[in-house]
C-alpha cells in the first residue's frame, strides 16, 4: 500500500465520523436582526421632509394670496420709500 | 428546488423570520459537516456555521433557484471555510503544534478498527500542512467526495486549475505522509 492509498482509506473512515450538532437557528436569527440595516432611520428623515414640504406650500399659498391684493406690486415695493425721512 | 424550500425562501424574503429558521434547521447538519472539515474546534465551527447562514440570508435575493438550495449553501460554506483558513494562515503562531501532536499520537490499527474521529483528525492534520488552495481541493475531494468540476463550481475556479492543483496537492501530501512515516505509524505497511 502506498501513502496515497492510505490517505484514501483514512478519508473513507473519516467520512463516518459523527458531526457535532449546534442548533444555530436562534443565534442566526439574533445576528440577522442585529446586522439588518435599520430601515427605521429613514422614517424621521421622511417626516422632516414632509413637514418642510407642507410649510413651503402654506408659505407659497399665502404669498400668492397677498400678491392678488396688491394693485401694483412693484410700486408697493418702493412706495414707502418717498415717505422715509432722508435727513 | 423542493417546494418547501421555495416557499420558505419566498417567505424569508418577505421578512418571515420563522421561515428562515426552518431553512436553517433543515440544512444546518450538512453545512456543519462541511465546516467541520475546515476546523475541528467546536466553538470556531459553530461560529462559521452561523456566519454561513447570516451571509446566505443577506444574499438570498441573488438565489435564483436553478440549483437545489443545499448546493448554493455549500458554495457559501466552502468559501467561508476557505477565507477562515486564509485569515488563520496570516496568524502564524497557532495550529501547527496541536496538529503535530495528532500525528505523534497515531496508534497502529486495522482500517476497520481505527476510530473515524481519529482518522479525520489525522487526515486534517496532514492536509493542514499544505498551502490553502491545495488543502481546499484535497479536503473537498477526500471528505466531500467532490469531483474536479464540483470543486471548480464551488470556488468559481476553472476545472483546469482544479485539476492542476489536485495533481500538485496529491504529490505534496504523499511526500508529507512519507516523511511522517504514516504507513508505519498506522501499521498499514503490509
Amino acid at each position: 500500500m502506498d501513502a496515497l492509498e492510505a490517505l484514501a482509506r483514512l478519508a473513507r473512515k473519516a467520512r463516518e465520523e459523527p458531526i457535532p450538532i449546534f442548533n444555530v437557528a436562534d443565534e442566526v436569527r439574533l445576528r440577522i436582526r442585529s446586522e439588518k440595516p435599520a430601515s427605521l432611520t429613514l422614517i424621521p428623515l421622511g417626516l422632516f421632509g414632509g413637514l418642510s414640504a407642507v410649510a413651503a406650500s402654506v408659505t407659497l399659498f399665502m404669498a400668492i394670496e397677498f400678491w392678488k391684493y396688491m394693485s401694483s406690486p412693484i410700486m408697493e415695493l418702493v412706495a414707502p420709500l418717498p415717505e422715509m425721512r432722508l435727513w | 428546488m423542493e417546494n418547501t424550500d421555495w416557499s420558505d425562501v419566498a417567505a424569508s424574503l418577505n421578512g418571515d423570520d420563522d421561515a428562515y429558521g426552518r431553512l436553517v434547521r433543515r440544512y444546518e447538519k450538512p453545512i456543519t459537516g462541511l465546516l467541520w472539515r475546515f476546523t475541528r474546534d467546536p466553538a470556531q465551527c459553530e461560529e462559521l456555521v452561523q456566519q454561513v447562514f447570516v451571509d446566505a440570508y443577506f444574499s438570498l435575493k441573488t438565489y435564483r433557484g436553478d440549483a437545489p438550495l443545499l448546493h448554493w449553501l455549500r458554495r457559501i460554506a466552502t468559501r467561508t471555510g476557505y477565507h477562515y483558513w486564509r485569515r488563520k494562515s496570516r496568524q502564524p503562531v497557532e495550529t501547527t503544534l496541536p496538529e503535530a501532536d495528532v500525528l505523534e499520537q497515531i496508534e497502529a490499527a486495522q482500517e476497520e478498527k481505527i476510530d473515524p474521529a481519529e482518522a479525520a483528525a489525522v487526515l486534517q492534520a496532514l492536509l493542514a500542512r499544505l498551502p490553502d488552495d491545495d488543502r481546499l481541493v484535497l479536503t473537498l475531494m477526500y471528505f466531500e467526495e467532490c469531483s474536479t468540476q464540483e470543486v471548480a463550481d464551488r470556488m468559481g475556479w476553472s476545472r483546469a486549475k482544479v485539476k492542476t492543483q489536485a495533481l500538485r496537492a496529491r504529490r505534496k501530501i504523499k511526500e508529507i505522509a512519507e516523511r511522517e512515516h504514516l504507513l508505519e505509524k498506522l501499521g498499514w505497511t503490509l
